[in-house]
Formats: structure tokens, sequence, C-alpha cells
């Protein structure tokens, strides 16, 4: 039994790419090794933050970071496609409340205090844009690890926005659930889904709340049900509400990613986690199938069309060996380093031999073969697997995802058609 | 300008100052110890870990290998908390030349080492990964040894007894009268200020550094600083330390110490002792050294690479009949009266960490007997803190506190089981300066994560505790991820290669660290 089209990688990428396939109505079927890159991202869309001043506005810098940066993969897409995917992204993720402007960056504090730009935010975060300043009461939990309300405050109270506006912060800690005990994000989010937990958060907050505008809290309110949490405890707190994101594992990033599955189920298509692509069997110019390891045995599926999305080292896509040696494990596709060095410099805050390692693919986001040729007439790249980016250091990768993966279902489309 | 007065100032809070000051306060000498930065920071921080049974040094420099085999046997019975009984195995791999092992089984024999020839098929038993092709293999009483739990030990057992440690104090002058030094004054590098240390005798104890302490004092010491580059692999791959049986070379040591085993080492002259940079083909020379001994240590995680400078002592200055070799692992106390006309300086030159009380021992007698004030040395029974009930560590030790009490706080470090407990009881012993002084006392950022979850979380912690205020925890966090960075960017393939990725993704990505203010 045979599908339209198959997605490797469960991340941003390949998540837009099948659901682009799928509602243009074909059979969509996602493979991941693991359980996709999303459980891991903050989940706001970044597109273009640093390049490396920072940008204000991504679409319309978009043209002059490529003239500097000409191996970037933004050079796949152009601007309007960009936008056409963002566009589309909010509309498929607006039960999240997504929102933001392509032409405008937001600043959102990070955990630790820095003023971050990104584009589109979930209405959890979306009060926690201080471009034009704010004063904010930074609310940590007591226990919980990985969010330090002191020195967030501090931090923050010292950025400064272009507009000049003036960011206040002030930091309380509050005990939840008894005792500080050892809070994983996850056991927060859980127990903030109840209404007595909820409540008692929202009476701490509201009694140390002062004249700030804002309240910011880790980014664990809820899971399943987290528009809920955030609008209760806006309620009892009587202030917009925000949350920070903190280190993996995401909340925010697993709430859009059960949203993103859930999307794709809907139109008939399916994600199989645990999947490895080991292999593949090609027909002339074509690619006939991928051989996947699962659980079980190993299994051969075939399709007409595919895409590659499993991303790059971070995630496994790419692997580099003791002699230097990097490959792309599904296709054995050409790999670059995007015109990073070749040597590790010595500061860590620099571009690093593997920062902009990836997949080389031709206009129309085919891999290369060794030879520089076209790999197949039907399989796509999209996402972290394409070198040339710095997604993390550029504040780019969630905007890179979405317009190449996009752009690969519309080629994917096309070639259908 | 602050001042002390003291019998015995000790510079170098090394493995050698760390056991002058032990057993000098256990003489009854009052004793002040200082280093330039935290202790264990230099050469003892940064060795493979090895308590050696002698093996190494019995066929090439017997002296050396008695001297390794009887202090072995001392510090099991004075520092079982900071040692690891895994034993040890030297095998004939296919490259080593088996007429050399019935050499290493005599000399081992004449050094007083324990050590018996086991068949093949019980060292493969005892350790599967070991390459199957070996054609002999010899037990001996290896072992691992925590150096910066035997430092700590050390100085605290010292403070016990009267003595004064103060780290971050780095020597910026040496007072002389005449033809005698009387002290030294030391930079505070945490404040600027500076502190008169007024002694009866200076004991230079800082090892690789220590012809650079001598030139403060105006005389010569000529120890060659020699570079040996060691890379953690993120298992342990073997249960004793295993070790080439042939003349001792580069890569030729694996040792099993706490979480990770340790591959060692090589061994070039350096002009500078800080010069610890490490290259990729210094790295790939270890690795492939590594499969020869366990097949697949390649496909292992390496992660984390390091070197540390070894006190080389050449011949010249080495105890008179040191051998023919060129320079010589023993050790020698060189008192700069006789030698150079310098009264009130001793240098102890030269050693190696298994060693260290014996060293301390030589040098306290010739101290104690300048000084006039002579007493029997003590260190060869006195116990070490911590070490009272004789037990060795053993690797699954805080899994086992953790199960039999488990704690109510937050861990802090997952790969190496770091409770906020144990932190708040670190910074409370001794306020800390750097999260690096933190790593070296409990092991965060040490693991595979390499920092990358439990760094911030400790910033943030002392930050709130009023330990650090917010451009220091902003710096100290910086500070500590550009310092792993240090080790982890020659090794950047396979899961390792992986995890900097994420790590990467978590300091830019999630924090935006580059964008933090000052």
């Amino acid at each position: 039994m045979g599908t339209d089209a198959v997605v490797l990688g469960a991340g941003t990428a390949g998540m837009v790419a099948a659901l682009r396939m799928a509602a243009a109505g074909a059979s969509v079927l996602v493979l991941a090794e693991g359980e996709g890159g999303l459980p891991l991202a903050p989940a706001q869309i970044d597109v273009l933050g640093y390049r490396p001043q920072l940008v204000l506005d991504p679409l319309g810098e978009l043209a002059g970071f490529l003239e500097s940066r000409p191996d970037h993969p933004y050079r796949l897409v152009d601007q309007g496609e960009v936008a056409a995917s963002l566009d589309w992204f909010l509309e498929l993720a607006a039960p999240l409340g997504y929102t933001g402007s392509p032409r405008l960056n937001r600043l959102q504090p990070t955990a630790i205090g820095a003023l971050r730009p990104t584009c589109l935010v979930p209405e959890t975060m979306a009060a926690g844009d201080l471009s034009g300043g704010g004063s904010v009461l930074v609310v940590g939990l007591r226990g919980f690890r990985d969010f330090h309300a002191p020195l967030l405050a501090e931090n923050l109270a010292l950025a400064h926005p272009p507009s000049g506006a003036e960011v206040r912060a002030r930091a309380v800690e509050v005990s939840l659930l008894g005792d500080p005990r050892d809070l994983r994000p996850q056991l927060l989010a859980r127990s903030l889904e109840e209404r007595a937990v909820l409540a008692e958060l929202g009476r701490e907050i509201r009694s140390r709340l002062e004249q700030e505008e804002v309240v910011a809290v880790p980014a664990v309110l809820g899971l399943e049900r987290s528009r809920e949490v955030w609008r209760g405890l806006q309620e009892l707190v009587g202030r917009p509400v925000f949350e920070i994101p903190t280190p993996p594992p995401s909340q925010p990033g697993q709430r859009l990613q059960q949203h993103l599955f859930r999307a794709l189920r809907r139109l008939g298509g399916e994600v199989r986690l645990g999947a490895r692509a080991t292999g593949y069997r090609a027909a002339g110019d074509r690619l006939a199938a991928v051989r996947v390891m699962t659980a079980a045995r190993d299994v051969e599926i075939p399709a007409d069309h595919f895409v590659l999305a499993t991303g790059g080292i971070g995630t496994g896509g790419i692997t580099a060996g003791p002699d230097g040696e990097l490959r792309e494990e599904v296709f054995g596709a050409l790999v670059s380093r995007g015109g990073a060095p070749d040597q590790p410099l010595v500061e860590y805050m620099a571009t690093q031999p593997l920062d902009r390692l990836g997949v080389e693919v031709d206009a129309q986001q085919r891999p290369l073969g060794r030879g520089g040729e076209a790999l197949f007439e039907n399989l796509w790249a999209a996402g972290a697997a394409l070198a040339g980016a710095e997604p993390w250091r550029e504040k780019s990768g969630e905007g890179i995802s979405l317009a190449t993966g996009f752009r690969a279902a519309g080629l994917a489309g096309e070639a259908r058609a | 300008m602050n001042t002390l007065d003291t019998d015995v100032l000790v510079i170098g809070g090394g493995s050698t100052g760390a056991g002058v000051a032990w057993d000098s306060a256990l003489r009854g000498l009052h004793v002040t110890l200082v280093d330039r930065q935290d202790f264990a920071t230099g050469t003892s921080g940064r060795f493979h870990g090895l308590l050696h049974s002698g093996g190494r040094y019995a066929v090439k420099d017997p002296g050396s290998a008695r001297e390794c085999a009887a202090e072995n046997r001392i510090l099991r019975r004075v520092a079982a908390d900071c040692i690891e009984d895994t034993g040890g195995l030297f095998v004939s791999t296919p490259e080593d030349d088996l007429e050399y092992a019935d050499r290493f089984l005599a000399a081992a024999r004449a050094a007083g080492m324990e050590v018996e020839e086991v068949p093949v098929g019980v060292a493969l038993r005892d350790e599967p990964r070991l390459n199957p092709r070996i054609r002999r293999a010899f037990r001996v009483q290896d072992g691992s040894i925590d150096s910066w739990k035997m430092i700590s030990a050390l100085l605290r057992g010292a403070q016990a007894h009267g003595a004064t440690v103060l780290p971050y104090h780095k020597v910026v002058r040496v007072i002389r009268q005449g033809n005698r030094v009387e002290g030294a004054v030391m930079e505070d590098q945490r404040t600027g200020e500076e502190v008169l240390v007024q002694a009866g005798c200076v004991v230079n104890a800082a090892g690789a550094w220590s012809g650079q302490v001598a030139q403060l004092a105006g005389c010569e010491v000529g120890v060659r600083p020699g570079k040996g580059v060691m890379v953690a692999i993120n298992h342990r791959l073997a249960r004793a330390v295993l070790n080439r049986c042939h003349l001792p070379s580069d890569g030729d040591i694996i040792v099993p110490v706490r979480t990770v085993s340790v591959i060692g080492t090589t061994d070039h002259p350096v002009a500078d002792p800080d010069d610890t940079e490490c290259s990729p083909e210094e790295v790939h020379q270890m690795i492939e050294a590594g499969e020869l001994l366990v097949p697949g240590f390649r496909e292992a995680r390496a992660l984390r690479v390091w070197s540390g400078s070894r006190p080389l002592l050449p011949k010249t200055e080495g105890p008179a009949g040191a051998g023919d070799r060129e320079v010589s692992r023993s050790h020698t106390v060189l008192d700069h009266g006789p030698r150079d006309g310098l009264e009130g300086l001793v240098t102890i030159a030269g050693g190696k960490f298994t060693t260290l009380r014996l060293m301390a021992e030589d040098t306290v007698d010739v101290v104690s007997r300048k000084l006039g004030k002579e007493a029997k040395c003590r260190t060869r029974t006195e116990v070490l803190p911590g070490s009272e009930s004789h037990r060795f560590y053993w690797i699954g030790n805080r899994q086992q506190e953790a199960e039999t009490d488990p704690p109510d706080d937050p861990l802090i470090c997952e790969c190496e089981l770091v409770s906020q407990h144990d932190l708040d009881t670190v910074v409370a012993r001794r306020p800390a300066w750097r999260l690096d002084d933190i790593r070296r006392a409990l092991r965060v950022g040490m693991g595979p994560c390499q920092g990358g979850f439990c760094a911030f979380r400790v910033a943030g912690m002392l930050h709130q505790e009023g330990r650090y205020g917010r451009a220091e925890a902003n710096s100290a966090l910086r500070e500590f991820v550009q310092e792993r960075w240090k080790g982890v960017k020659v090794i950047s393939w396979g899961a390792q290669a992986r995890q900097t990725r994420l790590d990467r993704w978590i300091f830019e990505g999630v924090y935006d660290l580059e964008h933090l203010p000052e």
C-alpha cells in the first residue's frame, strides 16, 4: 500500500511540509527517528534577529542579509514565499493564538534576562514584547532549577530596547506545591492545570503585585489546557501574564508539536515516531522507497515524493566522524560547512566549524550527490538540514524551516500536477 | 598591607604543596599555603587519575617503581575515600614485545610490587572490552585517585591543625634580606589587595611553575614542563586500569575514574606550563592508541580533552645516580642554602601524584631541620579527613546515597547527581569565586552535557543566595561556558558533537547569552 509523500523528520520543517501536502490532498507519512525537535524548542517563531546587528524588520532586511550571506538557505525562497509561509502558519496555529508580524520583530525576555528578537509568539507569550519598554513582575517558583527570577529581573532592567524606552523589572519567588522540591517543568505544567494550584499561584502573585504592568512566569502554564491556564491566571492576577521559555523539555514546544501532529491526523496523515530511515531504493532518477528500521523489523516504504527534514548534527540527520568525515545519514547527500571555518576558534561565541553545516541543494531544494547533481528529482530538503545558516545565533531557525518546508511541499505539489 | 607570620610558607596548592602543608601541620609547624588560583588547578587537577602500582616505571626507572609501590600502600591506608580500588592490568598487545613482559615481571617483583601473571582467558573474562588478541596479562595494584578530593582532604586536615590556606593569592615579590628569603608578598587576584607573609622558611612547591617562582627569589630551578594530553570517555570502558606492557610511551594507559575513563597521555616539552592547548592531532593519537587496548574505542563517546604540565627534572637537577634516563620522574629537594647561597628557601622539584606524601616528607624533613623544630613525620599513619571509615570510594556511592536518603532538594546536575544541598555545603565551606572551582569540588559540568544544563542553574542559585552579584553571575556563566568549550572543541564528532549543538541551542537560542548585558 503506497503513500503519496514521505517526510523524514518531525520538527518544524517536516511538519510544515507534511501539513501543506496533506492540505493539498496528498496522503502523507511522517517518519522520525526520535520524537522530533519540537519538544526542545521555545516555540517562538524566529525569522531573522541578528545580521549580526539587531534586526527590527525581518522581512524587509532579508535581501540585505542575503547580500552578506549568499549561501544562506533564505536564498532558496523569495520574500513573498517567506511571508506566505508565515501567514499560513499563523492560520494553522490559530488555536494556540500565535501572533506577530514578519515586518516587525518583538523583543522578548529570555530566562536569564536578555531581550531577544523573535517574530511570532503564541498567545501565552504575547504580552512579553518589551520593545516599547514596560514594567515587569518576574515570578520565580521556588525549587524550579531552570528559572532564576532575581538574576532575570536584574539583567532585564539593564536591557535597552532601540526605542530608548525603559524596562523595569522586579523579582518575586513563590512557593508552590508545598515545600520547595525538585520541580520539573512537566510536573509544574500538569499541576497548574488543576484549579486549586492555579488559584494558589494567582493569589500569591496578586498579593505581591505593586505597580507592574505585566507579569512574567516560566513557560509552565499547562500543557493540554494551556489556554485556560493562561487566561485563568490573567484573571486571577488582573494583569497581562506572559511565559518566558526555559531550557528543554519545553512545554510550549510540546504544545505546538501536539497541535501539529493532531492537525496532520485530521487531514488523514500519519506520524510514526521511533522509525529510523536507514536507506533507500532508487529507480532511475527517482527515489522509489525509503527503508525504515522500526522496533519490530525493517520495512520499505514506497512513495511518489519525499522530503528530507532530518535536521543537522544536533538532531542526528548529519553525523561527524572522528576523522572529520561528515555524512548525511539516509541518502549520503553532499554535506558542506556552509562557509564556516575548518578549525575551531578559541572564542565560543563565534562561527564554529559545525555551525553552518548542512546538505547542499540545487535551486529546487533537491539535495546534491557528491558529483554535484541533484540526487533524485522527487526528493526535497528543508529546514535545519540545509547548509549555510546559524539559526540560534541569527535567530532564524523557525523562519527557515517554515519557508523551506512550505516550499518543499509546493515543489512536490507541482511535480504531482 | 595585611601581614601574616608563619613558620612555613608553601607556594603552590597542588598535590605537592597540599602534602607539604599537611605534613608540616602534623609536625606542629604553623603553615600558610598560597596559590595563584584555586587549589588543584595546575598539573594535579589535570592528570589522568592513576594511582600508580609502580608497574609503569618497573623496567625503566626501578627507583620510581619502588617509591610508587610503597606509597600506593600508604595512601590506601590513609586516604581510602579518595581512591577507587580498581586494580590494574598490564597486557601485551600484538604490537608489544613478549620478551619485555618477562623483564617487566622480574622488575616488578624486584621493586616490591604485588604482581601476578593471569591467564589471558581470565583477563578477558574480567575485562570483556579488552583486545582479545592480547598475549600476556599481569595483575597489579593500580587504582584511581580523585585529585580534587585528595587535595581538598589534605588542606582540610592541615587547616584542622592550624594551617592557613589562601587561594587566588599570587606571589608577586619574594622578600629577601641579603642572602636570606624571609617571606613573600601575595596579591589577592580577586580584590587586588596585597598580603605580606613573613616565614621562617619558604617552600617552592609550584611544580611546573617552580622555575618561575625561583626566579622571583633570584635563583634558577631547571624544571622542564612536559605537556601531557588526556581524553575522557563517557563510559567506564574497563573495570581495572589498563596498561600496555611495554616501555612507557604515548596513549598507553586507560584509567577508569569516577564516571569516565581517561586515556593518557603524551609528553611534549613546552616552554610555558600554562600552554594547555590540545591539537586535533594529539587527540587522534590518543583515540588511535586506545583502539589497541580496547577495540571500538574510536566509537566511544569522547567527552572532553585537556592537558597538564608535568614538572620534569633534568638529570643535572636530579638525585645522584638517577640512572641513564634523560629526565627523572622521581623528585628531589633543593635546599637553596648550600645550592645557591640563599637561605630560607627550599624547592621540591619533580615527582608525581602517587608519591606526593613521600615528596612532602622529604621536604618537611629538610624544612623542620632548618627551622630547628624537628619532629617525626606522621603522614604514614595519620588518616585524612573523610577517610576515617577506610572504605574505598566506589562509582555507585552517589547513587547509593541518593537511594538510601532520597534528597528532597533540586538536583542541579543529572549527569553527576549533584543536589542543591551539595552545592550549599561546598560554598559554605569555602566561598567559591568561579564556577570552575565548584566544578572541581562537585563535578558539575563534567558529565556528558559539559555544563549545558547545570551551569545556568549554579550561577542562578548562587546569585539568588547573594553569593554572586548580577554581573558576577553573568561573567561566571560566560567564563564557564568558554572554559568548557576549550575541552570539547577538538572532539567534535559523534554524540558529543550532537551535544555541543544542543548546548549551543540552549545558550544562544534559549538564553541568548551572547546579547546579555555585561
